[in-house]
């Protein structure tokens, strides 16, 4: 059916004054909405819901575009949101459609889920909303967090186990040393805003002037404020697949040493898929870390296909975790098995949202290698620095690129 | 559609936007709803000029907030006018006033810079219409500050108190998606996204703003940026672009498209060298040559075939 072309338009239409019984019905048919989107990950909590209906109130509910467009602008909060919305709210159109046609009272509804249940039986407002559906929204929600956001796998899954016990204690305490060289290159950066600082060349005015009221205005003492320094931020996205077998545990120390001394720095590991290994790392042995990782891993040395995962970092995180101070950190061997094509196309996406991309390559340490791999080559274009990444040496030399 | 999103749609129109219903609807929820709007679209789609003619329809006063990176609570919310305060020491050098009162006098409201979000909040007759532009540039300090002001609508300055809105003012904010924003930021507002025009929508644009054009020249204005929009190009032109293209043919007297003036203008509208270099060749040929005659044709089926061939040019290039 379609309503589009229903009755006259209502002079504000008010669900609520045409029958009780069929707000209730309204109410419920949004909350299952709001609780499907809310599934698929669009920003649709109980204060969501209260909005949607506070919008459907305004408008005329028999008006399908009026409809959508409401119900659009309160529950999606990106462009990405709109396909999911749009599929939800076509279900969602149906139902309401029912109810619409519905006679009167309108008990014999499919009943969507318990707490609207009970919501239909009481039929009361806003209020009663804002009562059952908050236990249900935020609260369940927040606690979850980086749980929630990474897949877990389970371990029949894995295609390959992998034993990392043996490390040598020389080469961490040698990685820990390359990092905080790198570490204090990237910690230098000066921002345009201050703090207050009594060494500086520059001037705060309001503080000054405050200082200096004592001394009925005359300026005796100069407040001063300097620069902050920023961090930029820092994605580190590591191949794991078996052609970098031999490279991989190395990688993954400098991956963790990364973390625990620069603060903001996220970590993504991938063969075929993409996995953020962001938490394993926080503040964890990483003995403890690597073992975690070969475990939940999936494909751990598997194939490659930096392609599709590049282009789910960006679908998935990018948006969220890269912008002009980002620098992104790809440490593969470029031998992708996938579509060249796929990775062009995300190597231009990631180059265009970071400060600089820069691929780590360990077979550019060896003399013999020319970048022709497919998939390498393709790549390059969006590349800003292409560096070897085969031993400690090559690690601290990267240090210089490390600014925005 | 009920009156009163037709109302804004109207009000809008008379002030030269040419705008669709789901920019009527939003509008309309905002200001029942008392919520921001948070606008979203590619460069050029007209996000900002939504609140510039949201103001001049309500017969109100547009407050623009530029963001930027680094930009700071002293350039956003206030300042104190140090020059004015030094030379008032000194006016006061003689009197008897002492510190007590000397700082309440040069910590007043004369002495008071009030910046966009200050002012937005101190609004005097009507809520005002506080556009924050490119709310993307600014960095996420600012962005949790600015949550804190749209929540309360009240700000606190130290020498003067707790400053609490009068007039709710009605909030746009745009942004044009170079980083995501917070959550919390997109909580509050209700989403808009702009698309380019339709083709049917252009037209109206062009027949508006542009005084004087002829309907051939506009349909293949409109025509041609439709097919342009389908092409991989560095820097997709919008609505502003159309509207410089269409008015530079208009000042060379053109009534309809050729190719060599096309060539000539193609700077108007595409502000990229590659871009230009991707375009100027067969690529125009193809646009301007099956255009004349065609202005019948259905326009969607004409863009697809034009686009086919067109990918086809760019790429061999």
């Amino acid at each position: 059916m379609d309503p589009v072309g229903n009755p006259a338009p209502r002079e504000r239409s008010r669900y609520a004054l045409k029958s009780r019984a069929r707000y209730a019905d309204l109410q419920r048919h949004v909350i299952s909405f709001g609780r499907e989107l809310r599934r698929r990950e669009l920003l649709a909590t109980s204060t969501e819901t209260v909005d949607a209906l506070r919008a459907l109130e305004c408008v005329d509910i028999g008006d399908r575009e009026d409809v959508y467009t409401s119900l659009r602008s309160v529950f999606t909060s990106r462009l990405e949101d709109v396909p999911i919305f749009d599929q939800v709210f076509n279900q969602f159109w149906q139902r309401i459609a029912e109810v619409e046609q519905q006679p009167d009272n309108a008990d014999d509804l499919p009943s969507e889920a318990g707490e609207a249940g009970d919501l239909e039986q009481s039929g009361e407002g806003e209020e009663q909303l804002r009562l059952t559906s908050p236990d249900a929204g935020e609260g369940a929600e927040e606690g979850e967090g980086d749980e929630e956001a990474l897949p877990l796998y389970s371990p029949i899954e894995m295609l390959v186990n992998k034993d990392f016990s043996r490390f040598n204690a020389d080469e961490m305490t040698e990685i820990a040393r390359a990092v905080l060289v790198i570490a204090k290159r990237l910690a230098t950066k000066e921002s345009r805003r201050t703090r207050i600082s009594t060494r500086s060349h520059l001037i705060d005015p309001r503080r000054t002037m405050r200082r200096n009221m004592k001394y009925g205005g005359t300026i005796l003492e100069l407040a001063r404020k300097r620069r902050k320094i920023r961090k930029p931020r820092l994605v580190l996205i590591c191949d794991v697949s078996r052609s970098m077998d031999t490279y991989s545990r190395f990688l993954l120390q400098f991956i963790h040493a990364m973390q625990n001394t620069l603060g903001k720095v996220e970590s993504f590991v991938f063969s075929t898929t993409l996995t953020r290994v962001t938490p394993y790392f926080k503040n964890e042995d990483i003995q403890d870390a690597l073992d975690r990782i070969a475990r939940e891993v999936e494909d751990w040395s598997g194939g490659t296909r930096i392609g599709q995962s590049l282009q789910t970092f960006n679908e998935r995180w990018a948006r969220k975790l890269v912008d002009r101070h980002t620098i992104v950190l790809i440490l593969s061997d470029g031998l992708d098995t996938g579509d060249a094509e796929i990775l062009r196309a995300a190597m231009e996406v990631l180059d265009e949202r970071a400060a600089k991309v820069i691929w780590l390559n360990p077979l550019l340490g060896s003399k013999d290698y020319r970048p022709l791999a497919r998939g390498m080559s393709t790549a390059l274009d969006h590349v800003d620095v292409f560096a070897p990444a085969h031993n400690l040496a090559s690690l601290l030399d990267l240090s210089k690129h490390l600014a925005v | 559609m009920i009156e009163g999103i037709r109302g804004i749609q109207e009000m809008m129109e008379r002030e030269q936007y040419v705008t669709d219903r789901a920019i009527a609807t939003t509008a309309y929820l905002a200001m029942e709803l008392r919520k921001p709007i948070l606008i979203e679209g590619q460069a050029g789609v007209g996000k900002t000029e939504i609140a510039k003619v949201l103001a001049s329809a309500l017969n109100t006063e547009l407050i623009r907030l530029q963001c930027y990176e680094g930009l700071d609570v002293n350039t956003a919310l206030y300042e104190w006018n140090y020059p004015k305060q030094m030379l008032r020491i000194k006016m006061e050098e003689g009197s008897r006033k002492d510190a007590d009162e000397q700082e309440s006098l040069i910590f007043s409201d004369s002495f008071l810079l009030k910046r966009p979000l200050l002012r937005a909040i101190t609004a005097e007759d009507k809520p005002p219409v506080l556009l924050i532009d490119e709310v993307d540039r600014s960095d996420e300090e600012f962005e949790a500050f600015l949550l804190e002001v749209l929540s309360d609508f009240q700000v606190t300055i130290p020498e003067l108190g707790t400053i609490r809105a009068r007039h709710r003012p009605y909030v746009v904010l745009t942004s044009n998606r170079t980083r995501e924003l917070s959550d919390a930021l997109k909580r509050r507002c209700l989403y808009l996204w702009i698309d380019y025009p339709s083709f049917d929508k252009e037209l109206r644009i062009l027949t508006t703003k542009v005084p004087g054009i002829n309907d051939r020249l506009a349909r293949q204005v409109a025509m041609f940026m439709q097919a342009v929009r389908q092409v991989k190009l560095n820097k997709t032109p919008g609505v502003a672009e159309t509207l410089d293209w269409a008015m530079s043919m208009m000042a060379l007297h053109q009534d309809h498209l050729e190719q060599e003036t096309v060539r000539e203008t193609l700077g108007a509208f595409i502000k990229d060298r590659d871009d230009v270099a991707r375009l100027s060749g067969k690529a125009l040929e193809v646009l301007v040559g099956g255009m004349n005659g065609a202005e019948d044709e259905d326009v969607t089926q004409w863009t697809q075939s034009v686009t086919q061939r067109l990918e086809r040019e760019v790429a061999t290039r």
